[in-house]
């Protein structure tokens, strides 16, 4: 049986002491869709990408992917049922260069035993993986800094080091956090072009997003939380005349007209 | 002067036997275990114990590598929420935990009087070429140690050790159990410690509880931090040169008419100002960790 939602989320809350950031979310992503997450500051975005990715644990409701409850395994195992991520702000190993990092992200015959006595699968693992790191590392342009450390590139090529990690481990769903945020814009261009290429072989793919050209670009719904609520679930190109998101990303002001002059980002966006 | 010279050699391939298990915590996992001592301890007294009951002592050198790795797999275990430092403070606490209950435990350890009457290898070799034959063993235990730990540290498991040392977060998104690989590195570096303190139990005849003493641990560190922490043949060297060190202090006593209390705190002196002078113009040892160019 394959189910109809490859994630499903339901009514999941999160607080950090007296502070609630989840308060019954729930939604659902289909297999091969592409959706984003938006919303202000603060609203919970990257909170629900840790809890769904397991990097926090959950106070209440469910997570489930591909029809297996999930909230209650830990990162390395959600990583293992085919749900890799990236952060906002990767960070990067000073003493591993680029290709070594993508090839550490090919976690099959890890073992000791394996490397240590060469053994026969494990090098041909280890030929996969290269080859495998070569390919994805080429697809999204670092082939050229393969060899330098990987602390040493730049933010947004680390950002993309951190898309060919997720792809090492064969995701059937990526999650992105902000994959786009201080990309030089001909490189944001070409991550667009890669998430699309994934999207069309069958990857399902949420993002958490800011930059409205690219929502409108690539997403086929969009999502929008609002101080740990859902306030929305459209397609991008009605988000501009959605009344809840507009007062979510500019509180009671977006009600009056003249709030037009001083709309943020995703007014303008959202009209051009 | 000859068996000055086996002596000195032998206790610097048991020395760098413990150090490659160290590096291995140490360096490639990021893992500052300060009670590492108590490994080559357990090992040492592995063997003690059985010739003590009138056993094998291989036998007992196979218990006390048992015995520290699963020591190790509880160290490595322990205190799951601890930040890093945190963890190498109860590492050392559980050395000293160990030290104790051998200075107490008569029925088992002795005591202080240690357990002496272990027998030498090799012992029936005629002359000595006994001894050399033991200094061959270790020495061929040790670069065996350096050659299979550095392929393991460029293989996959040390790939992934590097990326938890440096970015855990990552490596978790990589769908690595921080904490399997954390027991794995513990584990390992503890057998590899153990058959060195064992092989030093022999060497000496004797085991008491002054060989858990913390001061080894830190001993060992230095080596790794002159040489050059998470590089192999850096820790190689850096046992070399405090070994080295080590067999200069009493050639200095006879030169310049040193006492013995003297040339004891020579010796820990001159260990010092080399740390220090690493640590202030070589912070990553004499020989760094190199990053790896990958085919």
């Amino acid at each position: 049986m394959t189910a109809p939602h490859a994630l499903q989320v339901d009514s999941v809350a999160k607080a950090f002491g007296g502070n609630r950031v989840l308060e019954k979310v729930g939604f659902n992503v289909r297999p091969g869709e592409i959706v984003g997450l938006l919303g202000p500051n603060g609203s919970g975005k990257s909170t629900l990408l840790n809890t769904i990715t397991g990097f926090e644990a959950i106070d209440a409701g469910s997570v489930t992917f591909e029809g297996r409850r999930i909230d209650t395994l830990s990162a390395h195992r959600i990583v293992q049922a085919g749900i890799a991520r990236t952060f906002q702000l990767p960070s990067m190993p000073a003493k591993m260069s680029v290709a070594e990092v993508a090839m550490a992200a090919s976690v099959a015959h890890h073992g000791i035993w394996e490397n240590l006595f060469g053994l026969r699968a494990a090098r041909e693992a280890e030929a996969r993986a290269r080859e495998q790191a070569n390919a994805l590392l080429y697809q999204l342009l670092l082939a050229p800094v393969r060899d330098q450390p990987a602390a040493a590139i730049s933010g947004g090529q680390k950002k993309l080091l951190g898309i060919v990690c997720a792809l090492m481990a064969h995701p059937r769903m990526l999650m992105l956090d902000e994959p786009t945020a201080g990309v030089h814009p001909n490189l944001r261009s070409d991550i667009v072009g890669a998430l699309q290429r994934l999207n069309q072989a069958g990857m399902t793919i949420v993002i958490v997003e800011h930059d409205m050209h690219f929502i409108r670009e690539v997403c086929h719904r969009c999502i929008v939380l609002d101080r740990g609520h859902i306030v929305a679930d459209c397609r991008p190109d009605e988000l501009a005349s959605n009344e809840r998101v507009l007062e979510a990303y500019l509180g009671g002001a977006a009600r009056k007209p003249a709030a037009g002059a001083t709309a943020g980002p995703v007014l303008r966006m959202g009209a051009a | 002067m000859f068996d000055f010279l086996v002596s000195s050699l032998t206790f610097g391939a048991i020395f760098a036997l413990m150090a490659l298990g160290l590096n291995l915590q140490a360096g490639l996992a990021g893992l500052l275990n300060f009670g590492h001592i108590a490994f080559a301890g357990i090992g040492a007294y592995g063997t003690g114990i059985a010739v003590q009951a009138g056993w094998h002592p291989a036998l007992g050198a196979a218990a006390g590598v048992a015995v520290a790795m699963t020591l190790g797999w509880c160290i490595a275990r322990l205190g799951k929420q601890l930040a890093a430092d945190y963890w190498g403070i109860a590492t050392l606490a559980i050395a000293e935990i160990i030290r104790t209950v051998a200075t107490n435990e008569l029925w088992l350890t002795n005591g202080a009087q240690g357990i002496s009457g272990i027998p030498a290898l090799f012992d029936d070799l005629p002359g000595k070429s006994g001894a050399l034959a033991f200094l061959a063993l270790v020495v061929a235990l040790a670069a065996a140690a350096a050659v299979l730990l550095r392929r393991v540290a460029y293989g996959r498991f040390g790939r992934a050790l590097r990326v938890m040392r440096e970015e855990p977060k990552l490596a978790a998104c990589m769908g690595y159990d921080l904490m399997s690989l954390k027991s794995r590195a513990v584990m390992a570096g503890a057998g590899v410690t153990a058959v060195a303190g064992s092989l030093y139990a022999h060497y000496m005849s004797f085991v008491g509880p002054d060989y858990l003493l913390a001061s080894e641990t830190f001993l060992l560190w230095t080596m790794l931090m002159i040489g050059g922490i998470g590089n192999f043949s850096g820790v190689v060297l850096g046992v070399v040169l405090v070994q080295t060190a080590y067999t200069l202090v009493p050639f200095a006593k006879d030169a310049f008419g040193f006492g013995s209390d003297i040339a004891g705190a020579l010796r820990l002196g001159l260990i010092g100002c080399i740390l220090l002078g690493c640590l202030l113009w070589r912070s990553e040892g004499l020989l760094p960790e190199k990053m790896r160019k990958m085919p």
